[in-house]
């Protein structure tokens, strides 16, 4: 069962008229039949979630924008994707860029804004490559642009390229970077359906987000609710990487245990080895152990089941073999990295945990440094503007109270070994 | 660039294994041609290139170069937003956007020279100096360390005869570790230059090095 991956391994989907002749552009059509105001009733009521990891209802955040537009509104496309973990989006682009396009074009006319600027992650070279000759393709035929099919409607699209910065995802990180600015992100509220990118009202979705709502539109929503749960509707792209013998991009309802994800649609784990630990949402989640694993069902409420995010369901597996600290020192030292500095729990907080997580790898650690990580981290959950300081605290808290032979034997053998 | 000679686009989840060519993975007939004056003003913003040759002295924002700039500024309300794109187009053709770069931007887009700086500094795809005529970055987070990104990386650091940030002695490489590049279900994940090799193990290491050398572009 497939709905934005249908044509995933199809390089004609790419072309503009094979896009059309299987039915491409004819949700926009419909949405413009429909009214702006519709659009976002179907969208609101068939439940889609922001796959860009918070999954706050689309339709609702659609509803914040003023119904009339005073000033210019923006539609922002979050193509940032960097969460490690995380390739769902590039392949969206890559092997179907009509249908973010599309849905770009939609989102846009429901929000009332003329200008969608499509925000790429700069190390996408050759992704952007398709994104824009996708564009270009679009405008030629008039499916961009001015008077889109002769029906009045004018919404431009601009293929923006980042240069670098995990921080730049971040909502207003990205807004700040699409002005030229350094990525930083803004502190809210104002938020940005009243103050957005330029000062304008404005609205940001993820690439998968809105590559799913010319199937709603075409669909109806009573159609996408067939899948999933009640309050997590739809499919989902789930990444599959690390000790797995079929790593890659699995459309799955929402809700689909995690353990069949595993071991039957992604053919269990490689070398047959026993399953140690999985992080389904990406890096800034919580670590399950094998038997949380086995009860995981992947939407957003089954994920807060076992204690964790599905975030943007990036599921990480790890095997017998892995060494956690280090999994989990290569994560702060990221987070370390991309810290953008404003705020000091964020930028102080995430170094000096680097600097303990590095000293316990080395052998170097003491029991009191776990317990220094673990203050650390608290310290730095919800006292900054953006959540990027939050997510340095499941990873590490989860591997400690979970893994935690793991951090002692490290120890003990420093200690046995200054002993002697 | 054409012919690789190992070629594995690896798994796209439940469509299957690809039974297709890499060039046809990576769309053939829409990447590398992207014209120089930046086609479109929709995709004007975009690089489509890194140069293997890289001028530092090369002159900006002429010709070609020029229209994509003057596109490039029609797609946003004011021009402090066409900052990044523009950066872009300097490193494009220089290789690195330098003091100097940062200062004719600053000079185009009627911002103050401090300020273009800052924001430069803020991002990492901005070479501050000059780098090889290829650009090797190592992916070693989390997916791709689980698959053994680190040997992969030390074997690009063998084989090019490079210290790790620094260029090799002939100038074809300068290899640095870089941050999840969005294509961890293909561990490791390399990017040299604009393009990306997924799926590398040590053992490609020596046969992408042998087939970069006597290339021209990437
Ligand atoms: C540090 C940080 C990084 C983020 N990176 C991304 C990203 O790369 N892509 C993305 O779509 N959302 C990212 N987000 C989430 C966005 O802030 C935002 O919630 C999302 O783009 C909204 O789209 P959605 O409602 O469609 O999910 C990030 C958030 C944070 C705090
Ligand atoms: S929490 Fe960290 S990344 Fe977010 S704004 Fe503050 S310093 Fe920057
Ligand atoms: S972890 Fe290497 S590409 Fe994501």
């Amino acid at each position: 069962m497939r709905v934005i991956s249908t044509h995933f391994g199809d390089p004609l989907q790419r072309r503009l008229g094979t896009y059309v002749e299987r039915g491409g552009y004819e949700a926009l059509k419909k949405a413009f039949s429909m009214g702006p105001d519709e659009v976002v009733e179907t969208v609101k009521a068939s439940g889609l979630r922001g796959r860009g990891g918070a999954g706050f209802p689309t339709g609702v955040k659609w509803s914040f924008m003023p119904k009339e537009a005073t000033k210019p509104h923006y539609l922002l496309c979050n193509a940032d994707e960097s969460e490690p973990g995380t390739f769902k989006d590039r392949e969206l682009m890559r092997w179907d860029p009509h249908q973010l396009i599309e849905g770009c074009l939609i989102a846009a006319y429901a929000i009332r804004a003329k200008h969608a600027y499509i925000y790429c992650r700069g190390e996408f070279f050759e992704t952007n490559q398709v994104v824009a000759r996708a564009v270009e393709d679009a405008y030629e035929k008039g499916y961009a642009g001015e008077d889109i099919f002769g029906s009045g409607n004018d919404i431009a699209v601009t293929v923006h390229q980042g240069a670098g910065a995990y921080i730049c995802g971040e909502e207003t990180g990205l807004m700040n970077s699409l002005e030229g600015r350094r990525g930083e992100p803004r502190v809210k509220p104002p938020f940005p359906a009243a103050v957005g990118v330029f000062g304008m009202p404005s609205t940001i979705n993820n690439v998968e987000t809105l590559a799913a709502v010319p199937h709603i539109v075409n669909n109806g929503e009573e159609w996408y609710r067939q899948w999933g749960t009640e309050s997590s509707p739809g499919t989902k792209l789930f990444c599959v990487s690390g000790h797995i013998n079929k790593p890659g991009n699995y459309e799955l309802p929402l809700g689909f245990p995690l353990s069949e994800l595993i071991d039957d649609v992604c053919g269990g784990i490689r070398n047959g080895n026993g399953l140690k630990a999985v992080i389904p949402g990406g890096s800034s989640v919580a670590i399950l152990n094998s038997e949380e694993a086995r009860r995981c069902r992947l939407d957003y409420e089954g994920c807060i089941d076992v204690g964790t995010m599905l975030g943007c369901a990036s599921v990480i597996v790890m095997d017998d073999t892995t060494d956690i600290v280090k999994q989990v020192r290569r994560m702060v030292d990221f987070y370390a990295h991309e810290s953008c500095g404003q705020c000091t729990p964020c930028r102080e907080g995430s170094a000096w945990a680097a600097q303990i997580m590095k000293r316990i790898e080395i052998g170097e650690g003491t029991v009191e440094d776990l317990d220094t990580l673990m203050e650390v981290t608290e310290q730095m959950v919800g006292t900054t503007i953006c959540v990027l300081s939050d997510s340095v605290a499941p990873p590490v808290q989860s591997s400690i109270q979970k893994f935690r032979a793991d951090y002692l034997a490290l120890i003990s053998e420093q200690e046995s070994a200054g002993a002697t | 660039m054409s012919d690789i000679p190992f070629s594995n686009p690896g798994w796209a989840g439940n469509t299957g294994e690809f039974d297709l060519t890499e060039k046809e993975v990576r769309g053939d007939d829409f990447v590398g041609d992207r014209p120089k004056d930046g086609g479109h003003p929709s995709g004007a913003g975009t690089m489509p290139y890194m140069l293997v040759d890289k001028d530092p002295d090369a002159p900006l924002f002429e010709g070609e170069y020029r229209q994509r700039f003057e596109k490039i500024l029609t797609r946003y309300p004011d021009k402090r937003a066409a900052l990044l794109p523009v950066l872009s187009l300097a490193q494009e053709l220089r290789g690195h956007v330098s003091a100097e770069s940062m200062d004719e931007v600053a000079g185009l887009l009627e911002l103050s020279p401090a300020y273009v700086r800052g924001v430069t500094t803020f991002y990492t795809m901005y070479n501050k100096r000059a780098v090889g005529r290829y650009l090797v970055q190592v992916c070693t987070n989390i997916s791709c360390n689980l698959c053994g990104a680190d040997e992969v990386l030390q074997a690009f650091l063998r084989y090019t005869d490079a210290e790790m940030g620094e260029t090799s002695k002939d100038g074809n490489f300068t290899v640095i570790e870089a941050e999840c590049l969005a294509a961890c279900g293909f561990p490791t994940c390399v990017q040299i230059n604009s393009r990306y090799y997924e799926n590398v193990t040590p053992a490609d290491v020596a046969q992408i090095i042998e087939h970069l050398k006597p290339e021209g572009e990437s």
